[in-house]
């Protein structure tokens, strides 16, 4: 016991082994608030991408596929499959409300035609809605201007369904789409000049492409928006834009048609004879997985049922549609790879860099330790004589890097977990300016500490002339910069993907790092402890 | 053999030809060149020898902190053979069969007096939960040292002591495992006669209780004290006045 007991009295009787503890701290703290960050950063990007997708993707060429109202009956009858929605993709262009007068605004959008009672299965559409009441227990926390207060379920229900007031079809905007919905501080949003968009009308162009991929003439429609759509995710809430799914097919030439004999003689109305009907198609279908089945084995089946539904229909004479044979079936994250995969490895390769901090650590806890063996040499002589044995001396110094390191790291996790926590505050605070008495402090204690510096000077004492200096330099340019500091927006939600910094703590590395600044401390301390256990007793009292 | 009047009472500690050799630098310097000495039960010899003898070296070789150089000699304790013993034996020797004095005291600044004068115990077992030792080592170097007039000093740091009580608590450090054999490296060297004085009255005391005592030192007044007094020129053993 007794090297644990004297690691613990030369730990709290020095000034230098609290020097340790903050290294190891900081080191740790750096790398689990990094990691934290991006961690968190990537689960909220695989969240969204999951929650907007579904779990697997059957995607078809712009041709579309026909009878999907079949395949999805039977990926339904299937157990693993929870739910299952039609969908037509494409892209088009938006003529905005705004300005007022007649030259409007036009964006280019990426088209979403949904069926919205099983897509809302599929999907979290119906809570990414952004104008809906909330629970009381949300509404505490909101602002007293935010306009979400006032409103009741019915832009909810209209959006949900996509359906104006009157039933007409409607279109949910994503929530950046417009630029009239302004950002505040704490996330919601609000009109500027008015332009609240629900209950606006909007124009939708959108171009027909055929089977054979020959482009149509462009078609246009009017949709009033009956709602908005935050996934958080910036990408698709700049982009997208949904719409009822029989508008899109009717818009594109995706629904079902008559097919005419071309080749017969007109009949007496002047029109070739209708010999059977054309299906209606969709471009993609997103499928659920039942609770506990995975993606990849979800992915498995649907290729499997695609695969056999494909030779069925078109090994069928009688059907008229034929499903194209290069249709892709991915996982949701196989999907998203080109947005998940960057930041996958973002983060393993900060994971790398910073773990050079360790090295870093280590370095700093060998040479501090280097001192204190070096000046605890005699003691180190005097416990040899009074019969403690090598390894006491070894256990002695290991025990003082083991508990440098179990503190510091201890540390470490803890400010680190209260600045990840903490971290869109302190965003926010860095996005305003500095308060007036941050500054006036930070130079109140720069002027006192230059006039420590003064009269330490006066008497000749170089020590405490240079920290008094050193410290009244650091606070006046803290100052300065505290009294320069204006409001920097660092997060930028129009740079980012998301509109809130990621601020939950990665546990998982969190521990780790913190084993592994406690094992780097006690190897950074083995050395001078083994040089310490080696130490001839005799040298070590006479020249100790 | 130095000793010229082989006693009937065997020795309990005795260096048998020692020899020891620094190098400093490139240069092989001998020290001891052949010292013998035997110490019998009970008995207080001092280690007279002008400076750089080799005084502070045979205590230390007899004390198990040093060893002469290999094939050069052997130290003896109760007839046993201190290169014969395991490391773990000659740590045990040297905090409960001997004491070690130094001339400056040697306490350890961050522990108290009462913690210092333990320490021989307290390093000795792995077993202590207090670096003051179990309660009966506690109650024996309270005791200890308020027989040496430091009692009232239990809780300070060695920093707040004066030379001759840091002196005093070193002394029971020596003596708090209550070992056979004390070993002295100028006690007083560094203290007033005063303090001096002092001190070799605490060991004259432990001395008539038993104490075999071994003391170095290079004063004549202080050696007068002794049973017996050897003298060590040119790293031998080479005389004795009783």
């Amino acid at each position: 016991m007794y090297p644990l007991l004297l690691a613990a009295r030369y730990l709290r009787s020095r000034l230098i082994p609290l020097i340790a503890v903050g290294a190891v701290a900081l080191c740790v703290a750096l790398v689990v608030i990094v990691v934290s960050v991006m961690s968190g950063f990537l689960d909220m990007l695989r969240n969204s991408g999951k929650s907007l997708l579904g779990d697997v993707i059957v995607s078809a060429p712009l041709g579309g596929m026909p009878y999907y109202g079949q395949f999805i009956e039977e990926l339904e009858s299937m157990p693993e499959v929870e739910a299952a929605t039609p969908l037509v993709d494409t892209l088009g262009l938006l003529r905005m409300p705004y300005p007022a007068g007649n030259r409007k605004e036009v964006v280019p959008v990426q088209v979403w035609a949904i069926d919205p009672p099983s897509f809302a299965r599929v999907t979290n559409f119906r809570d990414d809605l952004y104008w809906q009441g909330r629970d009381d227990d949300t509404r505490e926390s909101m602002m007293p201007d935010d306009p979400r207060l006032a409103l009741g379920d019915s832009l909810l229900g209209q959006g949900a369904n996509l359906r104006d007031a009157d039933g007409q079809p409607g279109i949910v905007l994503g929530m950046h789409v417009s630029i009239a919905n302004a950002r505040q501080r704490d996330g919601s949003y609000r009109p500027r000049y008015d332009w609240f968009m629900p209950g606006m009308e909007t124009v939708l162009t959108v171009v027909p492409i055929g089977e054979s991929g020959r482009v149509g003439a462009q078609r246009d429609r009017r949709f009033e928006i009956v709602n908005e759509l935050q996934t958080g995710v910036y990408e698709i809430d700049k982009n997208r834009v949904f719409v009822p799914l029989e508008v899109a097919q009717e818009l594109l030439q995706l629904d079902a048609a008559p097919v005419v004999d071309t080749s017969a003689d007109p009949g007496p109305d002047g029109n070739f004879p209708v010999i059977g009907t054309s299906p209606a198609r969709v471009t993609k279908v997103l499928v659920r997985a039942s609770e506990g089945i995975s993606p990849d084995a979800l992915r498995s089946l649907v290729e499997a049922r695609l695969t056999a539904f494909t030779d069925r229909v078109n090994g069928d004479p009688t059907l008229r549609g034929r499903v194209p044979s290069n249709i892709g079936v991915l996982t949701w994250e196989q999907q998203l790879r080109d947005i998940i995969a960057p930041v996958e490895k973002e983060r393993e390769m900060m994971r790398i860099l910073f773990s050079i901090i360790y090295l870093v650590c280590a370095g700093l806890i060998l040479s501090i330790f280097w001192a204190i063996v070096a000046e605890k040499t005699r003691d180190i002589g005097i416990l040899r004589a009074v019969g403690a044995s090598r390894l006491g001396i070894l256990s002695t110094f290991l025990a003082y890097g083991l508990t440098i390191g179990v503190i510091g790291s201890a540390v470490g996790v803890a400010l680190a977990a209260l600045v990840v926590r903490r971290i869109n505050d302190i965003h926010d605070a860095i996005g305003q300016d500095a308060p007036t008495w941050s500054w006036v402090a930070a130079l109140g204690i720069a002027a006192t500490a230059s006039v420590m510096a003064l009269r330490y000077a006066k008497r000749g004492v170089l020590l405490r002339t240079l920290l008094w200096s050193i410290t009244a330099a650091t606070t006046a340019i803290i100052g300065v910069a505290l009294l320069l500091h204006e409001g920097t927006l660092i997060w930028d939600p129009a740079v980012y993907y998301f509109v809130d910094i990621p601020s939950a703590v990665d546990w998982p590395t969190a521990l780790f790092t913190a084993l592994g600044g406690i094992l780097f401390s006690v190897v950074g301390a083995a050395i001078p402890a083994a040089k310490a256990a080696d130490t001839d007793p005799v040298e070590a009292l006479r020249y100790g | 053999m130095a000793d010229a009047s082989p006693s009937p009472v065997p020795p309990i500690l005795e260096g048998i030809d020692l020899r020891k050799t620094y190098r400093i630098g490139r240069v092989d310097v001998p020290v001891l060149r052949g010292a013998s000495i035997a110490l019998r039960a009970g008995e207080w010899v001092a280690i007279l020898g002008s400076s750089g003898s080799g005084k502070s070296t045979l205590l230390h070789v007899l004390g198990g902190l040093d060893r002469p150089d290999a094939g050069a000699g052997d130290v003896r304790f109760r007839g046993e053979s201190l290169s014969a013993w395991r490391a773990s034996r000659v740590d045990r020797y040297r905090s409960h069969d001997v004491g070690f004095v130094f001339q400056h005291y040697h306490l350890l600044p961050e522990l108290t007096v009462l913690e210092n004068a333990a320490l021989p115990c307290s390093v000795g077992t792995w077993g202590a939960t207090r670096l003051s030792g179990t309660d009966a080592v506690r109650a024996r170097c309270t005791r200890l040292l308020e027989s040496c007039g430091v009692g009232h000093r239990l809780r300070h740091r060695p920093a707040e002591l004066s030379g001759g009580e840091r002196q005093r608590v070193a002394l029971v450090r020596a003596l708090a495992a209550d070992p056979s054999v004390l070993l002295a490296d100028e006690p007083t060297g560094n203290l007033d006669a005063a303090n001096g004085a002092a001190i070799l009255e605490l060991i004259a005391a432990r001395h008539a209780a038993g104490l075999t005592v071994a003391m170095v030192t290079h004063d004549a007044a202080v050696a007068a004290r002794a049973d017996r007094i050897v003298r060590l020129v040119d790293g031998r053993v080479e005389d004795h006045v009783n």
